[in-house]
């Protein structure tokens, strides 16, 4: 329990910073809201007189672009990217702290298993990440009532919210895994920074289309905020092989960790 | 010498992870370009889409059907993983030392911190040259390969150009921010970060005309794509402010490097 608290507290600075961040960087797109809602009602009207056909190549995204969810939508990219890097540098970092740090012969030799100290490490870290999606979610609900020009669901945004925590376990199970991978880690940020922003990239120029095998590339791409406001659901294959990557990734951490060799000084 | 010829060879396989993934990044990125090119009524829907909405995809002002208005669209991605790149480099290139506790091996020898510092921003800027290079030429190469229109070669050298000066900022602010702060491990992030808000910043700027003031503060603003893709040259004032700005960068380096407590 003490492992417990202990991670919990050097989280605090860190959770605190970034779940600002987040909800600065919600609130800075929220505000420039109103001004689309003016020009994208103008479009709607432009839309109206263009032939079906070439309304389907824009429209339907553009229907819902006009409404907060849909504005939503695509500011949510940017947050989720925030949101990734964080729980990328909570993983990568949780793990390897003690190798970094020159703190692994005071940890390791106190009795307790390692099963126990990863347990630790990944609850204390899954509290802060569950906490910052919270405030979060609180942030964004209070903004987007500020800002609407027309009512929307409050479920929706909550579940779109949620696939921030999806993306967040994903990326925070991945990091812990390659952090036990990795024998030994210098710098937590060029690895958790290249892998975000490898992904980001590969989900911005790959995986577009509805249903495209390269979606599955890019954690960023399982959740499709678009097909949530439409369905009210999740698309199964893709919550599926979120899950199964957290599973399997926290299961690697746990057994690579409980037989790795830890450097005492490296 | 030493010293820069050792952290050459300490880079030596980031650079070339970088200068490939570089290349892949264009590559996949010029893949997209036959979907946009498709021509006919795309071009028209892509005309009347109001501002705010093309900036919220992410084409701004741009006419993405066309080869150079796509690569401008394009190139804000690239720019960033290069402006990561020198990021990352130039804080860790001086956060390096006391990070791996080599600090009292390095300052034992008997060359001045000055000399030191010079060996080691040379070596970062020689990896920045390679990259760029490198992102130079596989732009030539991709955009030839897809392009269906004009010849844009120089655009592309342009905008390769002002690349190249956004990568010494973020470089020389990553060695400023190293030297300056007292725990050098966090100056990473801490550029990181500041990068990260410049990027921000530049895709909030994009969507509203209101804040143009906020320009300042990101160097992805300092350069005008727009004009960089229809042809016309860097904007001399913003090249001659950007450079000071890097040598401010740097000379706060050196300054701070020399005053520093160095945790051995």
């Amino acid at each position: 329990m003490n492992m417990f608290w202990h991670e919990l507290n050097s989280l605090r600075k860190s959770t605190i910073l970034w779940t600002c961040t987040l909800i600065a960087l919600a609130g800075i797109y929220f505000s420039v809201y109103p001004a689309i809602a003016n020009d994208a009602a103008d479009f709607k009207r432009l839309l109206g007189g263009y032939p079906a056909s070439v309304r389907a190549i824009l429209g339907i995204s553009l229907d819902s672009i006009t409404s907060l969810l849909g504005f939503y939508s695509m500011i949510f990219t940017f947050i989720t990217l925030c949101g990734a890097i964080q729980a990328m540098n909570l993983g990568v970092s949780i793990l390897s702290k003690e190798t970094r740090e020159r703190t692994a012969d005071f940890l390791l030799v106190k009795p307790v298993s390692r099963w126990a100290i990863v347990s630790s490490k990944l609850l204390a870290a899954l509290t802060m990440l569950i906490i910052t999606n919270v405030i979060y979610y609180a942030a964004a609900s209070i903004l987007a009532t500020m800002v609407k020009t027309a009512d929307f669901s409050i479920t929706l945004l909550f579940m779109i919210n949620l696939t921030l925590l999806f993306i967040q376990l994903i990326f925070f199970s991945v990091g812990a895994a390659v952090a036990v991978i990795i024998p030994k880690l210098k710098s937590v940020l060029p690895v958790s920074l290249g892998v975000v922003f490898g992904f980001f990239f590969i989900g911005a120029l790959l995986a577009t289309g509805e249903n495209d095998a390269a979606r599955f590339l890019s954690p960023f791409k399982y959740f499709n905020p678009s097909y949530i406001i439409r369905n009210s659901n999740y698309e199964a294959p893709y919550l599926i092989t979120g899950a199964v990557i957290v599973i399997i990734a926290t299961v690697t951490a746990y057994i690579i960790y409980a037989r790795k060799d830890i450097h005492a000084v490296s | 010498m030493n010293v820069f010829l050792r952290e050459l060879k300490a880079n030596k396989k980031a650079l070339i992870i970088w200068s490939v993934c570089m290349f892949l990044g264009v590559l996949s990125g010029m893949g997209k370009y036959t979907a946009y090119s498709a021509g006919g009524q795309y071009n028209k829907i892509f005309e009347n889409i109001p501002y705010s909405i093309k900036a919220l995809l992410g084409m701004g002002s741009f006419d993405v059907t066309t080869m150079s208005g796509y690569f401008a669209m394009l190139f804000l991605y690239i720019e960033i993983a290069a402006a990561i790149h020198a990021v990352l480099l130039g804080a860790g290139i001086i956060a390096k030392e006391e990070r791996d506790k080599t600090t009292e091996f390095l300052m034992i020898k008997p060359v001045s911190r000055d000399t030191i510092i010079t060996s080691k921003l040379l070596a970062a800027f020689v990896n920045v040259v390679i990259l760029n290079i490198v992102t130079l030429v596989s732009s030539l190469v991709m955009v030839a390969a897809y392009n269906k229109g004009n010849d844009i070669s120089s655009e592309i050298v342009m905008f390769m150009l002002s690349m190249f000066i956004i990568q010494l900022i973020f470089l020389s602010l990553g060695t400023a921010l190293s030297a300056f702060l007292k725990n050098p491990k966090t100056s990473g992030s801490l550029a990181a970060g500041i990068l990260f808000a410049a990027f921000v910043i530049s895709k909030i700027t994009d969507i509203t005309d209101k804040l143009n003031a906020l320009n300042l503060l990101s160097p992805f603003k300092y350069f005008s794509y727009v004009h960089l893709a229809e042809g016309n040259g860097l904007d001399l004032t913003a090249v001659i402010l950007s450079l000071g700005l890097v040598s401010i960068f740097c000379i706060s380096t050196y300054i701070f490097y020399r005053k520093r407590d160095l945790h051995v």
